[in-house]
């Protein structure tokens, strides 16, 4: 018998027994039940809690087995048992529920481990109704909102990239949220770091258990896999990767990932790879405009219940070049500033709180490193930097070398000139200055220079 | 039925299933508590679906039978009668409440119409275990454990049940509070572990009600947890769901670490938590000798104070590092014994506290973000 038939035949019984007894009693005893099976005269019922299985098998069962009989009379045993799935606590002892048993304080911190989902990993923090669309994020956000209605068909696998705290992970937290909420867990969602996948790989490995971390990764609909760069050059994770991501594939299990920068500049990455990640849709978010980041901090200050005047906005999103977690790290600060210190808080107060949150980079990178990063990140040999070739896919690098030497070490023009092929100093000074206007109005240009940035501070800290 | 009671074992009674009232339900009957001859005892009994209390009193039975009546005008009336019998007696379906110079007749239900307390699906598994020292380690823990939107399966205590040792652990997400109870203290039937989580309502009771002289029979069945004890039975749901996985919290190392006086952190979180703003924070920092802790607050209206404890510390020096103190303060309130350790791990994560001489009790708190 089929569930429709089952879902039918309990609601004739529903009809009998809601004439026999009061609404209150009713509603108490009846809710969430249902007929789970009805297989050789046996018809099963669920119940959602022991109480309620105790009342109905002793109280409503003849009245149950009559009318089940009447409609039915090859049914000859009724049996009650317990469904788990809404055994959720009810109502009476929700009513004392606050988050926080002391005070409202929305700086105390939370331990990771419990508002993570365990099933899903996803943080329900990240909600697709708090995700501030601008100009630079609106690609990504329609490409998710598309994915939503056709999962697995239309852009799989998107690819989302951009830069550090620029809401990628923001927005695929909030997807596999949205995704888990609107299909009711029955698409498994599952998010994960490239790092922790290639910590998985790794125990896989160690304990000869590769077949289960096989299995847990297949048996997921949605897979969300984080700043996907760090596999890179991971041969083994790389692979295992490769293998689980066509499996999904093949199936039409929808991918989500995230880099920070285009597959393209992915150095040492796969070709097959990255042939799979260009065959879906790629979207990029750029750093958020002015409009944005203003966006952002108003509904930041609202959440914390905070003021700042319009001024010191101004001069915050003047000053944070880069994504929303250098704007929320200088918020921060400022509000401990105006809370604690109890200072008012000027435009001219703020710069200064600015200046001191906002690192200059490390001094004490050698020039090499950053010619070397460069090439890395360029995938162009060093050699071809310092020759004198004025191919379009050299020149690019170099002058961005040039650009970096001198924003970060503060080098000289005829020492940088010296370092690159022996060139004259107003050679170098002309890429400087070219570098930093065009920087101003190119989004690609200045995307690539600041995850150049990015490399060589986390690898100089 | 017709029964005469004395007050005071009635009130006790009465007090006893009292939190296990619906305090507000689809169904009237709920309010109500049962009232049932059993043997030469009275049977006092109280549900809201979720927990079920039964508590027996002795009276002198007359006749036999059972009524239940609304348990919040029955309470009062007993409760602020003077003299120390009371009769109770049903005819049809009234009850009349009698003492020498007072009566009242208030309207009761039929026994039929009271909600049926499950029955546990096998007597055969259980565990027994003296009252006095698991009310003290639930005591530990439950300061720790909140009513959680979020998160429903931490809105309880988890028992962790392993053959050889009963774990309880509670969290509010914020703090985390671990008991281990050693298997010596107990025996038990059970044939595997299990891992059950109590509403908090179910524990709170636990420690209100049991008996502190008999030793407490623990049942569970994987749907519902009994709890027996003498003469008061707690039938109780469980929270479906998996608890966290808890122990990932608990900091396996320490970037500093620091012993000292228990009553000495407790006096100075107190005295100095009267400067801490509305984020209720204090903050803690060592010396660079090691030698000494400042627990110390600011407050942009009032000022600032602090408080030099004495202290060995060991490992990198800590300036600042901010707490909620009342999170602080319920920790260390659990706290058997006269010195404590602290292990802390910067500014950002979590923080551990325990006893320096016994290892079954661990605490553990995050810190408020700067």
């Amino acid at each position: 018998m089929s569930t429709m038939d089952c879902n039918e035949l309990w609601q004739k019984v529903l009809g009998e027994v809601e004439l026999q007894i009061s609404r209150p009693n009713f509603i108490t005893w009846f809710k969430n039940s249902s007929i789970l099976e009805k297989k050789d005269g046996t018809v099963t019922i669920g119940l959602p809690n022991n109480f309620a299985r105790e009342w109905v098998e002793n109280k409503y069962h003849n009245t149950i087995f009559g009318t089940l009989r009447t409609i039915d009379s090859g049914i000859r045993k009724v049996e009650y048992i317990l469904t788990k799935d809404s055994a959720k606590l009810s109502s009476n002892t929700k009513k004392t529920s606050s988050t926080q048993p002391y005070g409202d304080s929305s700086s105390q911190m939370m331990f990771n481990e419990i508002i993570i989902d365990p099933n899903t990993n996803l943080n329900p923090h990240h909600t697709m109704n708090s995700f501030i669309v601008g100009s630079s994020n609106e690609m990504a956000y329609a490409a998710a909102t598309g994915i939503l209605k056709e999962i697995g068909t239309k852009y799989n696998p998107l690819f989302i990239y951009g830069g550090v705290g620029v809401g990628k992970t923001h927005l695929m937290q909030a997807l596999g949220n949205e995704i888990v909420k609107l299909y009711h867990g029955k698409v498994r969602a599952r998010y994960i770091t490239s790092e922790k996948f290639m910590n998985e790989v790794i125990w896989g490995m160690k304990n000869k258990r590769m077949e289960s971390v096989k299995e847990k990764y297949r048996a997921i609909d949605v897979l969300i896999i984080d700043d996907i760069q760090f596999i890179a050059g991971k041969a083994r994770t790389e692979e295992e990767f490769f293998h689980t991501f066509n499996a999904l594939y093949e199936e039409r299990k929808q991918i989500i990932i995230s880099s920070d920068r285009s597959p393209k500049f992915i150095p040492v990455l796969e070709e097959r790879l990255r042939s799979r990640f260009e065959g879906g849709m790629i979207v990029d978010i750029g750093y958020p405009d002015f409009e944005l980041k203003a966006a952002v901090l108003r509904a930041k200050l609202a959440e914390k219940k905070a003021d700042l005047s319009d001024e010191v906005i101004a001069e915050i999103v003047n000053k944070v070049k880069k994504g929303f977690r250098e704007l929320e790290g200088i918020l921060n600060r400022i509000l401990f500033y105006q809370q604690v210190k109890n200072l008012i808080i000027t435009p001219k107060l703020a710069e200064q709180i600015i200046a001191e949150v906002i690192k200059t980079p490390q001094k004490n990178i050698h020039p090499d490193v950053i010619i070397q990063t460069v090439s890395d990140f360029f995938e162009v040999p060093t050699a071809d930097i310092m020759s004198h070739s004025r191919k379009q896919q050299v020149v690019e690098p170099r002058q961005i070398a040039i650009y970096l030497l001198r924003d970060i070490l503060d080098l000289s023009y005829p020492f940088i000139g010296e370092k690159l092929g022996k060139r004259d100093h107003t050679t170098v000074l002309y890429a400087y200055e070219k570098i930093s206007q065009e920087m101003t109005r190119n989004q690609t240009l200045n995307q690539k220079i600041l995850s150049i940035k990015e490399i060589l501070n986390k690898a100089y800290v | 039925m017709k029964l005469i009671v004395f007050r005071d074992n009635l009130k006790n009674g009465l007090l006893a299933a009292e939190r296990a009232v619906a305090d507000s339900s689809n169904l009237p009957i709920l309010k109500n508590v049962l009232l049932k001859t059993v043997g030469n005892k009275i049977q006092l009994t109280t549900t809201n679906l979720e927990l079920a209390i039964t508590k027996l009193i002795s009276g002198k039975i007359v006749e036999e039978g059972a009524l239940s009546v609304p348990f919040s005008t029955f309470y009062s009336i007993v409760n602020n009668t003077t003299h120390d019998r009371i009769n109770l007696e049903r005819s049809e379906s009234s009850f009349m409440v009698k003492t020498d110079n007072y009566e009242a007749k208030m309207q009761g239900s039929s026994a039929e119409d009271f909600p049926l307390v499950p029955r546990m699906e096998s007597m055969d598994h259980y565990m027994e275990i003296d009252p006095v020292f698991f009310q003290d380690a639930l005591q530990q823990v439950i300061s720790a454990a909140h009513i959680s939107d979020i998160r429903p399966e931490i809105s309880g205590v988890l028992f962790d049940f392993q053959m050889t040792s009963l774990k309880l652990v509670a969290t509010d997400s914020f703090r985390l509070a671990e008991k281990v109870i050693d298997g010596g203290r107990f025996k038990h039937t059970f044939e595997a572990g299990f891992k059950a989580i109590v509403p908090l309502r179910t524990a709170q009771e636990l420690l209100r009600v049991i008996s502190r002289t008999t030793p407490l029979l623990v049942h569970c069945d994987g749907n519902q947890m009994l709890f027996t004890s003498d003469d008061v039975e707690l039938m109780s749901r469980l929270i479906d769901g998996t608890y966290p996985d808890y122990e990932q919290i608990i900091p396996k190392d320490a970037e500093t670490e620091i012993a000292l006086d228990k009553a000495h952190l407790m006096n100075a979180v107190k005295l100095v938590s009267n400067f801490s703003g509305k984020t209720n924070d204090v903050r803690l920092s060592t010396d660079i000798e090691g030698k000494t802790v400042t627990v110390h607050s600011v407050n942009q209206f009032l000022g600032e104070n602090k408080y030099l404890i004495p202290a060995r510390v060991t490992g990198a020096q800590i300036t600042d590092i901010p707490f909620n103190w009342r999170y602080l303060l319920d920790g260390l309130k659990s706290i058997q014994g006269d010195s404590v350790v602290l292990r802390l791990n910067g500014n950002n994560r979590p923080a551990l506290m325990r006893p320096e001489s016994d290892i079954s009790f661990l605490y553990v708190v995050m810190p408020i973000r700067v």
